[in-house]
């Protein structure tokens, strides 16, 4: 391809990029830029003394902490899932899958609530367990469970697809050459996988960082205990404090940006390596 | 070949940025300099008392218990509008004290079983730390002349209403609303009633909590708010928009009460809520409500203070038989089955 070609077809795709710059505008870059305009007014200093306070930085470091942690579980869980999803055959599997996915449309306020109901001191569970002086609401536990319980289809939903997609030759191939069932899935699955895993475990870490719903009801929103970041925000914008919800929020977005910038190199990473191997 | 140290380049560079975020995230949990956990009390409140007490009671509080304990004392607490702080003691939260704007939302604590006795009737005034009489906020000019809560009804004035579902505040107002009309001379209940629906017809927002509506209201919306006058008086250098108060000619006086939940309280934090709760009473504590505008229990910290304006006709709840019989025939009975129906069929 020369570059006369090249330059033409960058000149023919201005249009709708232009138009879609033009409709993001007012949906998402605006709005988004109000956020760092507003944080930024007084200064940068302002905006540092509205940052270096104990609760904004504690429910930072708990929300990245929190994420780590949802990430980290749902690393393990959410690739058993897909695997069992993808490469076993049992009955009532479809719909299965389609209760896993649930988390995606009911809205995040519900699986708090319905944590509560279950764990919570006066749920199900939590009615038998809390005579015997055991708490998992409004504790740290709590929270992660939430977090877990949110973000657990995005980590399947990364890999599931990769699994289905991965001809099962391969795998017959390496048993066929005396290959255990670890050994296959070590050598000849995992490596697939990698780049699904990755960028799933960095959309559960994505989404558990900005979660408010479910965590909402699930955490008693104690300051400097179980306040995210995202709680933080809320209450400090109920109070009024505008600088200091800004400056969570302007820390949140640069966050995610660099996020799902890495989600985004990962999934071509994974792509262009799926083509070398076609 | 460029390319390849380019992006080696950048992958040191993102690796060491995550290593710095974690680092940074993990610093606190790592045994650096660390001193031993201090002993915590747990307080939840509601919404506009969260200023008072984080700024000035608890490290008031903090310093007096090191004082005579030499213990480190930390104080956390959890603010939001009186119904849904109440609603989070119900699902369990373990608070150990809990400030609410109304003793109705002590009520249904107890109904649900979290308090075991009216415990807040033993304390020092009823349990009642301070007060604050409802006024209307409006932009500065008072460019719709309003006057009284009758004025609220015109057509065209947009109110901004906190929510009776989750905020004290909300309660308070309707009581000042409907109060308002009843305490003129040779009015009934219907008149009450009128008033109301004038008003909420003219409600174009509702906001979780009374501080959450004085947000809505300092961003510009609406024309009129009807909010504690604390909330005025102690954030008068938050929000852009420029008001004034307008003080009704009968309003009422809101009475916020606290109440320790004995059943989470662990016996070696008895002396501790104990020494809490007497210290609220204290002149000190008094004198810090005051300083943020709210009033105190004891007139003489009151009295010939300036910032403090004038209400001919202060009424309270008690003047409509308590909380009880206000919720049953008024919130209940007028406002949620009469008035609502009517805008909202």
């Amino acid at each position: 391809m020369n570059s006369k070609e090249t330059k033409e077809r960058e000149r023919s795709s201005l249009l709708p990029a232009g138009f879609l710059v033009l409709v993001m505008l007012p949906l998402m870059l605006l709005p988004l830029a109000a956020v760092f305009l507003f944080a930024l007014e007084e200064g940068p200093r302002m905006f540092l003394a509205a940052l270096v306070t104990r609760d904004a930085l504690f429910s930072l470091r708990f929300s990245l902490i929190i994420a780590f942690l949802t990430a980290a579980i749902n690393l393990v869980l959410g690739t058993f899932a897909a695997f069992v999803l993808s490469k076993t055959r049992f009955p009532g599997r479809h719909q299965l899958g389609i209760i896993l996915n649930l988390p995606v449309a009911i809205p995040t306020v519900v699986v708090g609530t319905s944590l509560l109901l279950l764990w919570g001191p006066i749920g199900i569970i939590g009615k038998m367990l809390d005579p015997l002086g055991i708490q998992p609401m409004f504790t740290v536990f709590g929270v992660l469970l939430a977090h877990i319980f949110v973000t657990f289809p995005y980590m399947v939903g990364a890999v599931k697809p990769v699994l289905d997609d991965l001809p099962i030759t391969y795998e017959e191939a390496a048993i066929t050459m005396g290959a255990t069932r670890w050994q296959t899935f070590y050598h000849v699955v995992f490596p697939a996988l990698r780049g699904g895993m990755i960028t799933g475990a960095l959309l559960a870490f994505a989404h558990s960082l900005g979660e408010f719903g479910a965590t909402v009801m699930v955490s008693g929103n104690l300051r400097l205990r179980t306040q995210t970041a995202p709680l933080y925000i809320f209450s400090q914008f109920e109070s009024g404090n505008l600088a200091a919800a800004n400056s969570v929020a302007a820390i949140l977005a640069v966050l995610s940006f660099v996020l799902f910038s890495l989600i985004l190199y990962w999934t071509a990473q994974s792509g262009s390596r799926k083509v070398r191997q076609g | 070949m460029v390319h390849k140290h380019g992006s080696l380049a950048l992958s040191l560079g993102t690796a060491l940025l995550g290593a710095a975020v974690v680092l940074w995230t993990i610093w606190p949990l790592l045994p650096v300099g660390r001193s031993t956990r201090p002993r915590t009390l747990l307080v939840y409140g509601f919404a506009i008392v969260e200023k008072t007490l984080t700024r000035s009671i608890f490290p008031a509080f903090q310093k007096k218990w090191k004082d005579r304990t030499g213990e480190e004392l930390e104080v956390i607490g959890s603010f939001g509008g009186s119904g849904t702080i109440t609603n989070q003691l119900i699902m369990g939260v373990p608070a150990e004290l809990a400030i609410l704007s109304t003793e109705l939302d002590l009520l249904r604590l107890r109904q649900a079983g979290v308090l075991q006795t009216e415990a807040w009737k033993e304390l020092p005034h009823q349990g009642i730390v301070n007060r604050t009489p409802f006024v209307i906020l409006v932009g500065r000019g008072n460019p719709k002349g309003i006057r009284e809560f009758a004025d609220l009804a015109r057509p065209g004035v947009r109110i901004v209403h906190p929510d009776p579902l989750t905020s004290g505040a909300a309660n308070w107002a309707i009581m000042a609303e409907y109060g308002a009309a009843l305490r003129r001379p040779g009015a009934s209940s219907a008149d009450g009633q009128a008033l109301l629906l004038g008003i909420w017809r003219n409600v174009v927002s509702q906001a979780g909590s009374g501080r959450a509506a004085r947000t809505q209201f300092d961003n510009g919306f609406g024309d009129v708010l009807i909010t504690y006058e604390q909330d005025i008086l102690g954030n008068s250098e938050t929000g852009s928009r420029p008001f004034e108060i307008v003080y009704p000619r009968s309003t009422i006086s809101s009475e916020h009460t606290v109440v320790a939940i004995n059943k989470h309280i662990r016996p070696g934090q008895r002396e501790l809520v104990r020494a809490f709760l007497d210290f609220l009473w204290s002149d000190e504590a008094q004198r810090l409500f005051v300083k943020d505008g709210f009033r105190s229990v004891e007139d003489r910290f009151n009295r010939g203070n300036p910032k403090f304006g004038t209400v001919p006709d202060l009424f309270l709840i008690h003047d409509f038989g308590g909380w009880l019989e206000a919720k049953k025939n008024i919130i209940d009975g007028i406002w949620k089955d009469k008035v609502l129906r009517e805008i909202r069929p």
